[in-house]
């Protein structure tokens, strides 16, 4: 409609049937001056000097408005944290680890002919050939070792700056042939000097056949054989201090290095469920109660400077497992690929570990390796997640057929077995074997299993490898943390996400200085807090509700006033400057002209 | 091992100390070991007067105190336990609802109608074992958990606008009880799925495999509750024992299910169902870890009374508790036994429970009890001694006017009759109400009508305790006892109260639907829903019939209140803003234009124009702008055709347009 009233003014003389006027024929009143192309004053710049300054306090004022439409940001210490998560990422934490070897002979009377320097210079060649081959693992201390020995014999020959003092151990007092009574005798001299030091005893003698090492359960290992070189002696302790006390006896590629199965707070709930397929054949119980005071609280307050963890259990019923599996007649049982695993059981919940009772239909189940064998544990892992196993009853026949069933209880003896395959799967969780035996280059060592579940020495690894998994983590949360706020510039950043952060900067600081120091307990803590800091800043509710307010929404409330007026400006500012170039040129062409003619 | 003797014996002594110390231990693990987690299942089916058929799931489950803190169970659901542990719950009720309790038909007198009928959509209370500046913050935080838990919105419970805190009205609990409803929660199968996996058996056998999805959804009432109830056992109240019911009821409607039988005779006949009618489903057996399972037909008085008039029929039946073929109702399966209620107070008769057993059933062998009509059947149920609505008065968007009103059912004579015949007998009725922020009650506006006539508030009034509510922070809280005079035939309350305006952000979505008003619980603290059973040893087996055995007030709750309120157009901040800013901009342009115009050199021009242009366009100009301003038109010289032309072409002009708009209004508009 605007249109069509703006246009009916001009239409008149358009439709008017008379021809157009004739243009004005004007003549110039003198040949020099042309109006219309010359002027004999100074143009103004009194309106020019007005648009302009128009135009200058607009531009003056937008960052004015700018700053009067931002949103508040804490100020986020972005250089730290780039320093911080460098400063990890390039530089690897460094343990200080303390190794010593201590060499006796089993009569006491007799000297070792080893020499000291030569055996040291060997053993650092091997470390650092070990380590070399390795690809660098975050939480080993095999950059930053020190290295003492001792002759323990008459003579008593030590490496300075060693720890043990000559005679606290004597090689008669120990029967070889009893690991455990061997290790706990060691452990009642203090080997490890308030957790410090890893020790082997190497003893020359004894009464064993070839060669026999043992790792125990806490931080030494032994090795009983009888003439040996050097160069043997030199390979195996290095061997026994890389591979086992300072890598966990863990071989490459098992599980994801960094990968800890701890919550981002520190805490790890572990559900244990009973799952009764069909109750109708049969239902069983189990005294949970029991398992976790004997079994589970001693590896948990053991486990305590990782990880905070809890326990909880259920029974669940009616949870068939939702795929099939298809009977053997030679082995007479129903056979499970571990194809079909990923099918196993949808759970009502999720789990953390299973024990499956079959139904009277499937029963004994039993679950097959790819290879064809049938699996030894009737269990299986799923990382990150937990595991299941599979528990036949003794008898598969149903109760009875008319009656109902009755509560049966799993045996102690049962349930004690199912708790190991539990523990074995929780240690290799954590990325460390189960097996009784690791086997090296030069031969088998025999590894003591700890009733606690963890030996203090895979303890160490596991502290050591979680300081430097959470320092990561925190770093690499900070660092994305402080891309996504400066790639949005219209979130808010309240108070307390800048306070996270820096007290998460802070206890990375700490965490990273307590390990250079080697307190390996004191700076799990501090990590475990650098991380939880880092992901509660990140995780902060306030961060996505108010990303919404976007620039877009500022630009529509603002655009209606300044568009238009922005309109008016600028054009005005243009004709204006226009106009005095215009206004210029006639001046200057008369000016020229009157030059010509004067 | 060179110890003095003294030693020795002091060793022994320890030793035998510890043994004892540890039997003991010993003999109380086996103690608490004896009382084990449990859970029974039940179903109570009930003809209602009005052709329908009431279905109430009882699911029970019980954890003992155990010393394991909570952390290990057998039966019990994880996650209610964690829920109880964490906030110290020491009471809670939340129930979905669909659909209104008809109190007239479906009775408002008995356990059913005054425990789990319940106000349409999600209700929650709970009472905290925590001190009490805790108590809110708890609330808020299982506020989170159970609408993660039910997939429902039952989060929005937590704001402090949405809930109240009762102190006395709706249950005796001092400061620890929160209150909220969430009046428009829709509630569906994503409620119920939740739910059932609370149960042992989930819904894989037993009774709650009756629970087919579409007949449950198709109901003309269902509503599903959890209660919970935790007793510490200790005095630390660390090891709690809980009690979990879950109870289910529905009102179906059985004619519904069969179309072919419409005979003329069945017209009057109440129609006749059987399990797998109503449901689609049979009974399978029962759940395995169920210690009981059962289904029971309820009879009420009302029926039973009916059914003793009606020729002796009923009487003979019910006398010899034997099945002759001349009884009005045919059972399609023989009951395992019947219960008479043992009628104390009331004269109007006891009502009957069939009980069947699931145990028997199996697979092969199905439970699915029917329940066929022979002779035509008219009953009514037992009523609230006042039957309670509540409406809005008033119009428009300004303000309005709640009303209760409250009118007495024929109850009311013979039972306060009976209850006390002078005149001084007294009626107390409990009301309890909580209304939003954004209706600003005048609680001074009250006003009290007693048999139509005005009256007095403070002669009515026992007790009152009135909660103003502040804008944007807390509702508003009604609880008050009424003392009502017996031979009361009706009785109203009205409160005004203004509408309130809600800041833009405030508005729900689809705001123009109106707002909700939650329901109001009356109760009758006089009068107690029970039924009571002859006392033996498989009653106590029951929790279902242990419960109705208790003695709970008469509750019921009345309607939803839908309060319009005045809606803003919700683009108008964004009109207002455009707006301003373009009155701003013309200001701000016509000033610049203003000061940078050449007045001197515009005239200069239009002077040097005018001399050129001799011709008719001025001539034109000159003539519109007069003919605009009404003036007579000076110089007539000019040929009038010219003008007629163009009034006629501008004429053309203004008729196309209108033509196009009303084109525009009649084809787009």
């Amino acid at each position: 409609m605007a249109e069509e009233i703006s246009e009916s003014p001009s239409h008149p003389p358009e439709t008017s049937a008379t021809p157009p006027p004739a243009p004005p024929q004007q003549q110039p009143e003198s040949e020099i001056f042309d109006p219309k192309t010359m002027r004999k004053t100074k143009p103004g710049l009194k309106r020019l000097f007005l648009t302009f300054s128009v135009l200058l306090s607009f531009l003056v004022g937008f960052p004015f408005l700018f700053k009067s439409v931002e949103i508040y940001r804490s100020p986020l210490p972005f250089g730290d944290i780039d320093n911080v998560s460098s400063d990890i990422i390039s530089n690897p934490l460094l343990f200080p680890c303390h190794l010593q070897a201590i060499f006796l002979h089993s009569n006491p009377k007799s000297s070792i002919n080893l020499n000291l320097e030569e055996l040291e210079l060997s053993i650092r060649s091997k470390i650092t050939k070990f380590t070399s081959e390795a690809p660098p693992q975050c939480g080993a201390c095999t950059d930053n070792f020190t290295l003492s020995l001792t002759l323990d014999d008459r003579d008593c020959s030590q490496s300075p700056s060693s720890f043990y003092k000559c005679g606290t151990i004597r090689a008669v007092d120990l029967d070889f042939s009893d690991d455990e009574s061997v290790d706990e005798a060691l452990k009642s001299v203090d080997l490890d000097f308030g957790g410090k030091v890893y020790s082997v005893v190497v003893v020359n003698g004894g009464d064993v056949d070839g060669v026999k090492a043992v790792v125990g359960k806490y931080r030494h290992g032994w090795i009983v054989g009888r003439d040996w070189g050097v160069g043997e002696v030199g390979e195996r302790l290095a061997e026994t201090f890389v591979k086992v006390f300072l890598n966990g006896g863990r071989e490459e590629g098992l599980i994801h290095g960094e990968f800890m199965p701890v919550g981002a707070d520190g805490r790890i709930v572990l559900s244990f469920n009973l799952l009764n397929a069909d109750p109708s054949d049969w239902i069983y119980d189990w005294d949970f109660q029991k398992i976790d005071e004997t079994l589970l609280t001693p590896m948990l307050e053991a486990l305590g400077p990782i990880a905070n963890i809890s326990v909880e259990s259920q029974v669940l019923y009616h949870t068939p497992k939702s795929s099939f599996s298809s009977w053997d007649e030679k082995l007479g049982s129903y056979i499970f690929s571990t194809k079909d695993l990923p099918f196993f059981v949808s759970f009502p919940q999720v789990p953390d570990y299973a024990l499956y009772v079959p139904s009277a239909k499937e029963c004994p189940l039993l679950l097959q390796l790819p290879n064809g064998e049938i699996s030894k544990t009737n269990a299986f892992i799923s990382p990150m997640w937990g595991g299941v196993m599979v528990w036949n009853p003794q008898s598969c026949s149903r109760d009875s057929d008319s009656g109902l069933p009755v509560r049966h209880l799993i045996s102690p003896e049962d349930l004690q077995m199912v708790f190991e395959v539990f523990v074995g799967q929780f240690r290799q969780l954590f990325g460390i074997k189960s097996d009784s035996l690791y086997v090296g280059a030069l031969g088998t060592y025999s590894l003591l299993a700890s009733e606690k579940g963890f030996t203090e020495w895979e303890l160490d690894v596991l502290s050591r490898q979680h300081t430097c998994f959470n320092l990561h983590s925190s770093s690499t949360t900070l660092g994305s943390l402080s891309r996504l706020v400066q790639s949005l510039p219209r979130m808010i950043i309240t108070d307390e996400i800048g306070k996270q952060v820096k007290f998460s900067l802070e206890a990375a600081k700490l965490a990273l200085r307590n390990a250079s120091l080697g307190v390996y307990d004191a700076s799990a803590v501090s990590s475990r807090q650098a991380r939880s800091l880092a992901e509660d800043a990140f995780f902060h509710p306030s961060i996505m509700s108010v990303s919404y307010y976007s620039f877009e929404h500022c630009f529509a409330v603002y655009s209606p006033f300044f568009l238009p007026v922005s309109m008016h400006v600028l054009l005005a500012a243009l004709r204006e400057w226009r106009r005095y170039k215009q206004e210029k040129a006639k001046y200057l062409l008369w000016k020229a002209k009157e030059k010509v003619t004067s | 091992m060179a110890l003095p003797p003294r030693w020795t014996f002091l060793l022994h002594l320890l030793a035998i100390l510890l043994l004892l110390s540890s039997t003991k231990t010993f003999g109380s693990a086996t103690d608490t070991e004896a009382e084990e987690e449990e859970f029974h299942e039940e179903l109570l089916l009930k003809p209602l007067p009005d052709r329908k058929v009431l279905a109430h799931f009882y699911f029970e489950t019980g954890a003992p105190p155990s010393n394991s803190n909570g952390h290990h169970h057998h039966l019990f659901p994880k996650a209610i336990s964690q829920l109880v542990q964490k906030f110290q719950i020491k009471e809670m009720e939340l129930s979905f609802t669909q659909g209104r309790w008809n109190y007239e038909r479906w009775g408002g007198f008995d356990t059913i109608s005054s425990n789990y009928a319940k106000p349409p959509g999600v209700e929650l209370w709970a009472v905290f074992d925590v001190p009490k500046e805790q108590v809110d913050a708890s609330w808020k935080n299982l506020t989170h958990t159970l609408s993660g838990l039910f997939c429902a919105s039952i989060n929005f419970l937590e704001s402090s606008t949405m809930y109240s805190a009762p102190d006395w009205s709706f249950r005796q609990a001092s400061g620890s009880l929160r209150y909220g409803t969430l009046p428009r929660e829709a509630v569906c199968t994503e409620n119920l799925t939740p739910w059932l996996k609370l149960l042992p058996c989930r819904d894989k056998a037993g009774l709650s495999a009756l629970l087919d999805r579409p007949s449950i959804y198709r109901s003309f009432y269902h509503s599903q509750q959890l209660h919970l109830t935790s007793k510490p056992s200790d005095l630390e109240g660390l090891n709690l024992g809980i009690v979990l019911e879950q109870t289910l009821t529905v009102v179906l409607d059985p004619s519904s299910q069969r179309t072919s039988l419409t005979h003329i005779s069945e017209s009057y006949l109440q129609p006749s169902w059987s399990l797998s009618s109503i449901f689609g489903r049979k009974v399978n057996g029962k759940c395995v870890l169920a210690k009981s399972s059962n289904v029971y037909l309820q009879l009420e008085r009302g029926l039973v009374a009916e059914l003793k008039k009606n020729e002796n029929y009923g009487a003979d039946y019910i006398a010899s508790e034997g099945f002759d073929g001349e009884t009005s109702f045919e059972l399609s399966v023989n009951p395992d036994r019947v219960l008479k209620e043992e009628n104390s107070r009331h004269g109007i008769g006891s009502s009957f429970l069939y009980e069947f057993s699931v145990e028997k059933y199996s697979n092969s062998k199905p439970f699915d009890l029917g329940l066929t009509w022979k002779f035509p059947v008219i009953w009514s149920c037992q009523q609230a001694p006042l039957h309670s609505s509540r409406f809005l008065m008033g119009s428009g968007n300004e303000n309005g006017a709640i009303a209760i009103s409250l009118k007495s059912t024929d109850l009311n004579d013979s039972s306060l009759g009976a209850n006390g015949a002078s005149d001084g007998c007294e009626l107390h009725v409990n009301i309890f109400q909580v209304v939003p922020w954004y209706t600003r009650v005048y609680y001074h506006s009250l006003q009290l009508f007693v048999d139509d006539q005005p009256k007095a508030v403070g002669d009515f009034v026992e007790k009152m305790h009135v909660l103003p509510s502040k804008d944007k922070i807390s509702p508003g809280m009604m609880e008050m006892v009424l003392k009502l005079p017996c031979g009361v035939k009706s009785a109203a309350l009205t409160l005004e109260f203004d509408k309130g305006f809600l800041h833009i952000d405030e508005y729900p979505p689809d705001a123009n639907q109106g707002f909700d008003i939650p329901s109001a619980a009356i109760s009758f603290p006089d009068f107690h829903a029970s039924m009571l059973f002859p006392r033996n040893d498989s009653l106590k087996k029951s929790p279902m019939l242990s419960k109705f055995q208790e003695k709970s007030h008469v509750l019921s709750y009345t309607e939803v209140l839908l309060v319009p309120l005045t809606t803003p157009d919700f683009s108008m901040p964004y009109n207002v803003i455009t707006i301003t800013c373009t009155v701003f901009a013309l200001y701000f342009g016509s000033l610049l234009n203003v000061l940078r115009r050449r007045v001197g050199e515009e005239e200069r021009l239009l002077k040097r124009k005018a001399a050129g242009k001799t011709g008719r366009l001025s001539e034109l100009l000159s003539r519109l702008s007069a003919k605009l301003s009404g003036r007579s038109q000076e110089p007539a010289q000019s040929p009038s055709n010219s003008s007629s032309l163009i009034n006629s072409k501008l004429l053309l002009k203004v008729l196309l347009v209108v033509a196009f708009a009303v084109a525009w209004q009649y084809y787009f508009i």
